[in-house]
């Protein structure tokens, strides 16, 4: 059970935000207090969970990849089998229970890959909301589908093209948005960062896969796995696989960041490895982000939109100090290498976010023996990644049909006279 | 110094530290000196301005490409506040340029330089009070924020922490919109002075001539800083300056 010291994990976390956003914090924080060691409303997620979105999700054995590497068994936790497609709709459920109690009519989120936007939507959709997304102009050219389809839900999707125009652009401007519109709106945010509860209160509703994949171990395995993979962008999916496991030292945390293209400024987003995020007081929370020595946030990249982040969940900062969470990471090239391994011999098609986790994952299984388990948190399927892949693995078939469809499209328009 | 209680209402306008250009900076500050401001603040640039609208978000983002930081400023104000005694300084900053530039050395140098107050949008007045008996000793006063939601027993405790004046955020949102006076807001000016005597200064939303008029005689101070940084960035700071000169000169004369 993660509990926090007054908002803080160590010296992380904490609530240093504008004035105007304190009520706000206070009243969330007071209702999930009153509700978190309450039975039925945990029963009441997870039946939530099951009859919306699927859940328990299964943790699938990779026998074929596991024999060709010759060491660990590999797990994998399929959080890519949820509703819309990731481990961002679990934590999205259970806020819409919040958002229905505190009777708010507008909910607001921020979103790097969309997948949050994208369960933020489909919540909204179901509970009746207004939504309004936001979402850096950088992203939504790298993840258009999700945007497609948040419109198509009925969301407003909103485009940040300050700064970098990523997932740290759609947080302030998300935040800005609240400021002005806190006492009817609920701020959905989709990561373990941010100011107190929302850390504590994502990885909460999150934690819902370790304690899934605890049973299914002990079921599957016949006891507890050695090593837990996971992938770490903001950090809700590492909380999620790891928090059931925080007492338990026999199992080793483990969480890939997104090396990218090196280990140059603005080209990874390594923020728990030595000499890489320093500690720092930003979008609300203290942390190890990536800045330079006047305070300002740096630039970030990642193939994985998901994990272009400049902070990291004040959680993870504390666990990785404590040495409790192994930080790793896999850069641009190892991860399009695991997707396509996972891909041409599991047939399982994954997030390349969750393709960090993989590479990480499979390197790490390579060390280990046949007797020793691994399981690896697969945080999201690959769909909404087909057009980064395409490029990553070029086809002049692709090409010609994208030009195909961008030719129907544009006729289709002119006869409906939308241009 | 800051103003008395009940003192005419006066401006406080704004700088952000590179924007355009350090240059320019020294020669609108002096603009804004002879335009008869006398209460400036100087904005730290940062990445990532929360509490700010588009105005100030982009006027950071451009001052970070022209050598915009904690330490440029501190070397302006040093200029600044010994060229024009007759105006008080007010460090503007978020939070994380000055904890990384060391809280306590910022500290010291900000109050060795001449700057007379501070006002950090996310810094919380829990952590701040550890702090009052060292910002005292300095003469270094923090002006702390209370907003329309703010609850009344977290009033008294902003209050109580705050020195030299209580900036009211007129409403909720960030900076750069419109704001209304009306009634309401004058019961929320009211219940602010139950806590303190100390002069408000009224920010988020002051932008005209009839924005100053509606202050005058329930603030002390306005902080007219979006719509001058607009002015500076279309007409450059000369222009800047004397828009703001007839702006002063317009309630002084009221």
């Amino acid at each position: 059970m993660i509990r926090s010291d007054n908002g803080f994990f160590g010296e992380f976390g904490g609530r240093f935000v504008p004035e105007i956003l304190l009520p706000a914090l206070t009243e969330l924080e007071d209702l999930f207090f009153g509700l978190r060691d309450d039975p039925a409303f945990w029963q009441e997620y997870l039946t939530l969970t099951q009859e919306f979105s699927g859940r328990p999700t299964p943790l699938t054995p990779l026998r074929r990849i596991s024999k060709q590497l010759g060491g660990a068994q590999i797990w994998l936790k399929r959080e890519d089998l949820n509703h819309s497609g990731a481990h961002k709709i679990n934590n999205v459920l259970g806020q819409g229970l919040l958002v229905q109690r505190m009777g708010k009519k507008r909910v607001i989120a921020e979103t790097g890959a969309g997948q949050h936007g994208l369960a933020t939507a489909i919540m909204a959709a179901r509970l009746g909301l207004d939504a309004t997304i936001y979402m850096g102009a950088e992203d939504i050219e790298r993840q258009y589908s999700n945007v497609f389809w948040m419109r198509q839900l009925g969301s407003k999707v909103v485009g940040v093209t300050t700064g970098a125009q990523t997932l740290k652009e759609a947080l302030d401007e998300a935040l800005r948005d609240w400021a002005a519109s806190v006492e009817n709106t609920h701020y959905v945010l989709g990561t373990a960062c941010g100011p107190a509860p929302f850390p504590e209160l994502v990885s909460y509703f999150q934690s819902v896969i370790s304690d899934e994949i605890k049973v299914q171990s002990m079921k599957q395995m016949g006891s507890l796995p050695d090593e837990v993979v996971a992938c770490v962008g903001g950090g809700s999916n590492a909380m999620g696989a790891f928090a059931a496991f925080l007492e338990d030292p026999e199992v080793t945390l483990v969480g890939i960041e997104a090396g990218g293209l090196s280990l140059k400024d603005g080209e990874h987003s390594i923020r728990l490895s030595q000499n890489t995020g320093e500690t720092g007081i930003a979008q609300g929370y203290k942390t190890l982000f990536l800045q330079n020595n006047d305070g300002q946030l740096g630039d970030t990249h990642s193939i994985a939109a998901g994990l272009d982040y400049v902070g990291v969940s004040p959680i993870l900062a504390h666990l990785s100090q404590q040495g409790r969470v192994v930080p790793d990471s896999a850069t641009d090239t190892e991860v399009t290498e695991a997707f396509s391994l996972l891909m041409k011999t599991e047939g399982i098609i994954p997030a390349l976010e969750s393709a960090h986790a993989l590479a990480g994952g499979f390197k790490r299984a390579q060390q280990m023996t046949p007797e020793q388990n691994l399981v690896i948190n697969l945080s999201g399927r690959g769909d909404k990644d087909i057009f980064t892949v395409a490029r990553a693995f070029p086809q002049a078939e692709w090409a010609g049909f994208l030009q195909r469809e961008a030719e129907r499209s544009s006729e289709i328009m002119q006869q409906k006279g939308v241009l | 110094m800051f103003p008395a209680q009940y003192e005419n209402l006066q401006i406080m306008s704004h700088a952000v530290i590179g924007f355009p250009s350090l240059e320019e900076n020294e020669k609108a500050i002096a603009g804004l000196a002879d335009a008869g401001v006398n209460l400036i603040e100087l904005q730290v640039p940062f990445s990532d301005p929360v509490a700010d609208g588009h105005t100030l978000v982009n006027a950071c983002y451009e001052a970070l490409k022209h050598g915009g930081s904690v330490q440029a400023t501190l070397d302006l104000a040093e200029r600044v506040c010994a060229r024009h005694p007759e105006v008080t300084f007010v460090l503007m900053s978020y939070l994380n340029p000055l904890f990384r530039y060391g809280l306590e050395r910022l500290f010291e140098k900000a109050a060795a330089v001449g700057i007379k107050g501070m006002i950090i949008p996310d810094w919380p007045v829990e952590e701040i009070e550890p702090w009052l008996p060292k910002l005292d000793e300095l003469g270094l006063s923090p002006i702390l924020m209370v907003t329309p939601n703010t609850a009344p027993e977290r009033v008294a405790r902003i209050t109580s922490a705050s020195r030299g004046m209580i900036y009211v955020v007129s409403r909720m949102g960030v900076t750069g919109h419109e704001t209304n006076w009306g009634e309401k807001f004058q019961n929320y000016i009211g219940e602010i002075r139950k806590h303190t005597n100390l002069p408000l200064a009224v920010g988020f939303g002051v932008r005209t001539t009839d924005d100053l008029n509606a202050l005058s005689g329930k603030a002390e101070v306005a902080a007219f800083c979006s719509q001058y940084i607009e002015w500076q960035r279309d007409e450059g700071s000369d222009v800047a300056a004397s828009k703001m000169k007839s702006i002063v000169q317009n309630i002084v004369a009221s």
